[in-house]
């Protein structure tokens, strides 16, 4: 502690410094102060906030309590909850609650059971140099942007000239309605996405494999450990906090997939493919009905806060076991 | 020299056309754009290659650059009304659909053309588009833009086909449904499917619905009758009574006909299995017959023709008309410019210059033009479906986007078995009833 700091010395002991050992006291100065530097510094973010998240949030909050289309914002109509009560009732929204939670349950479990499994034969291979090529190529579907991979699996899964028929048709089988059957278009948007993201929770749950000391495994093995042991009562438990980690990572992406939806299936057919950002897009951007866009994208952002404060919640409590 | 050339082709083009070219000198008629970017946007229909191919002339002859950008159907009309909300001037020429028409006007994307056409009368030649067209290019009364890409429905069927099984050609829905029902699955024409429909969810099944509502006898509101002076008097939505009903079956019915996946069936599918001949008929509208025509993309160029669309028995035909204006949008910066290039565009000679090119004809000096029928056959056939159209058979309103969409997804639920065509309709008579009444379109 500097005894000639003018803002830490203060009272008597200051006093009698100041008596015994004369010396020119320095008025502070506004821009030199520690406060006043730490607001210089925070008031770019906080503009930043304000500006694009805070002011767009309110205005989403005001727009969503009027009748009002975006190419008429003089006609509103005061509305208060209208919007929210005919979300309740409107069955496309319904629809695309419901599908949005089947997607998140079914592709996450699909894709931490798999990404486990590719996470294990890579941790098992890692000595051998050439499984690093192997790991990076596995990475790229998660690299090629939404949009991409919406125009390719249209491609793929086209009814007539996509690859996947052509190859059942040259094994014998029959072809696929993949994107016309209300079945067979769940399945492939569901294969789409664990297509993309199992090497994202692959990677991660390798990272947490390979930070387990090996001489626990060791000493498993001395002990006469089986690999079984050692996968449900050491590598699992070991992983578990990561895996969870990639559950809220790929629960926040979920809510708001859209780009692959929008470019292949466009939520058809009927409202089988239907998901939350999708049913959002379409009241703000095509139907132009920014009150109910609004009263949407409003509770998805409740929902997105209620279920990652959950899910954070169970991370911290298996955290902390 | 290249200037010369210029002007030496364009007064082939000139000499060549009908006498309402005769009087436009477009050399002196343009000034001197140099510097000047046009940019337009349009959908990615066929008939864009014919507009780069019939664009460079203009830049020829103005020095002016054009540059035409093409999108999807439904990103084109997010993209210029979304654009039009933020006065977005950046592209001057907006090519839209004619039912978007109201929904544009509201939103004052469009700069009425009363005054400028009022001043080029003459040499515009508005009598000379097809009633049905040009009503597509106003409204209210007001014309806000220029009928260019007129479609209009025809049924289209392989004549090789058709010749091998001697069938007549279908015109009754009964009767395609049997002409369907005879090439699908028939060892006699291996790899042939009968027909495929516009049954994907949204836009594509919703304005199927509207296409053929007339045609089966029936109406999709209270006052849009044939003929109505006023179709928009009364928007009663009637989609839930017997005639639609049926219509939403006879969908249905019609997928058995179909390639696998039909249910998700739009316009490019069906136009690619037609041209690749797998399908042995469609209905589409009359720009996608130069997909099958084109011989480098076509395994069937020469081997169909067109026909008037069916009718349910005891109706009459009734062609659904649609199809693409130009407009000149109203935040642009350089609306003379714009203006420029969509008189010249649209008028009779470059526009029959457009059409030799593969553009859809909008004007009946184009339809009934020798060259014209001679290059595409089913001209002739498009001549007779303008004759018995109706300009309202698809809704314009401020609200059409949307209820097309909702009604289409309606349709599709019907069509995958999600729901029975009677619930479909009801609850897409009951959605469309709600969102008009919201809007102010319908009285509560």
């Amino acid at each position: 502690m500097s005894s000639i700091d003018p803002f830490v010395e203060r009272g008597p002991k200051a006093t009698a410094l100041s008596a015994s050992a004369p010396m020119r006291r320095h008025q502070p100065r506004l821009w030199s102060g520690d406060r006043f530097q730490t607001g210089l510094f925070l008031w770019p973010t906080c503009l930043f906030l304000l500006v694009l998240t805070l002011f767009p949030f309110i205005y989403s909050v005001w727009l969503s309590l009027h009748f009002v289309r975006l190419t008429a914002l003089h006609r509103k109509v005061w509305a208060g909850l209208d919007n929210y009560a005919s979300l309740l009732t409107d069955q496309m929204f319904l629809a695309a609650l419901r599908n949005t939670a089947l997607l998140a349950v079914s592709s996450i479990t699909v894709e931490v059971v798999l990404g486990f499994a590719v996470a294990k034969v890579f941790y098992e291979l890692a000595s051998r140099k050439w499984v690093n090529g192997l790991r990076s190529a596995y990475l790229v579907p998660m690299m090629i942007t939404p949009i991409s991979v919406g125009v390719i699996a249209n491609y793929v899964f086209n009814p007539q000239l996509g690859v996947i028929n052509q190859l059942l048709g040259a094994a014998g089988g029959s072809p696929v309605p993949w994107f016309g059957d209300p079945v067979w278009a769940r399945i492939s948007i569901l294969l789409i996405s664990v297509w993309q993201w199992t090497p994202f929770v692959a990677m991660l749950i390798l990272a947490g494999l390979m930070s387990i000391r090996k001489d626990i495994l060791e000493a498993a093995r001395v002990d006469g450990a089986r690999w079984w042991h050692i996968l449900f009562r050491i590598e699992i438990p070991s992983v578990l906090p990561i895996i969870m980690l990639a559950v809220i990572l790929r629960l926040i992406e979920v809510l708001r997939y859209f780009d692959v939806i929008y470019i292949t299936t466009r939520g058809g057919p009927g409202d089988r493919t239907m998901v939350l950002t999708l049913f959002t897009y379409q009241q703000d951007f095509q139907y132009f009905q920014v009150g109910t866009g609004s009263a949407a994208a409003v509770v998805i952002l409740i929902l997105s806060i209620i279920v990652t404060t959950f899910a954070v919640r169970i991370l911290r409590r298996i955290e902390n076991a | 020299m290249r200037t010369t050339l210029l002007k030496a082709s364009t007064a082939l083009v000139l000499c060549s056309s009908p006498v309402l070219a005769q009087n436009t000198n477009w050399d002196e008629e343009l000034g001197d754009l140099a510097g000047t970017t046009l940019a337009i946007s349009t959908i990615t229909d066929p008939f864009i290659d014919s507009m780069q191919r019939t664009a460079p002339n203009f830049e020829q002859l103005t020095g002016a650059s054009v540059q035409i950008e093409g999108f999807g159907y439904d990103a084109l009309h997010d993209r210029q009304l979304l654009g039009c909300s933020q006065q977005d001037g950046s592209t001057d020429i907006l090519v839209m659909d004619g039912i978007w028409m109201g929904e544009f006007v509201e939103a004052g994307c469009l700069e009425p053309l009363e005054d400028r056409i009022a001043q080029n009368e003459e040499q515009i030649a508005w009598s000379d588009f097809t009633d049905t067209g040009a009503a597509q290019a106003s409204w209210e009364g007001q014309r806000y833009c220029m009928p260019i890409g007129i479609y209009y429905g025809l049924l289209f069927y392989r004549t090789d086909l058709f010749e091998q099984a001697g069938l007549k050609v279908p015109e009754t829905f009964d009767e395609l449904k049997q002409a369907a029902d005879f090439f699908t699955d028939n060892p006699d024409f291996p790899g042939v499917y009968g027909y495929a429909m516009n049954n994907q969810r949204g836009a594509a099944a919703g304005q199927q619905y509207f296409e053929w509502i007339f045609s089966a006898g029936g109406s999709p509101w209270a006052s849009n009758t044939l003929g109505a002076e006023d179709p928009y008097a009364d928007l009663t939505p009637t989609m839930n009574d017997k005639t639609s009903v049926d219509l939403v079956q006879f969908f249905k019915d019609m997928t058995a006909y179909g390639p696998p996946g039909v249910e998700s069936y739009a316009w490019d599918e069906r136009a690619t299995g037609f041209a690749n001949g797998s399908l042995a008929m469609i209905n589409d509208w009359s720009v996608r017959a130069q997909i099958a025509n084109d011989p480098s993309t076509s395994q069937i160029a020469g081997k169909f023709a067109a026909a008037l669309m069916p009718h349910a028995e005891g109706a009459q035909t009734v062609s659904p008309v649609g199809g693409w204006v130009m407009c000149l949008n109203a935040h642009s910066e350089q609306k003379d410019a714009a203006w420029d290039f969509i008189r010249w565009f649209a008028s009779p000679e470059v526009h029959r210059q457009y059409v030799l090119e593969g553009g859809p004809p909008s004007r009946v000096s184009a339809m009934q033009d020798k060259e014209v029928q001679a290059k595409y056959p089913w001209t002739v056939q498009l001549d007779q479906a303008r004759q018995n159209a109706w300009g309202d058979v698809r809704p314009r309103h401020a609200l059409t986007f949307q209820m097309i969409d909702v009604i289409g997804t309606e349709v599709n639920r019907a069509i995958i078995g999600e729901v029975s065509p009677q619930e479909a309709m009801d609850s897409a008579n009951e959605q469309v009833t709600q969102m008009l009444r919201q809007n102010g379109l319908l009285a509560n």
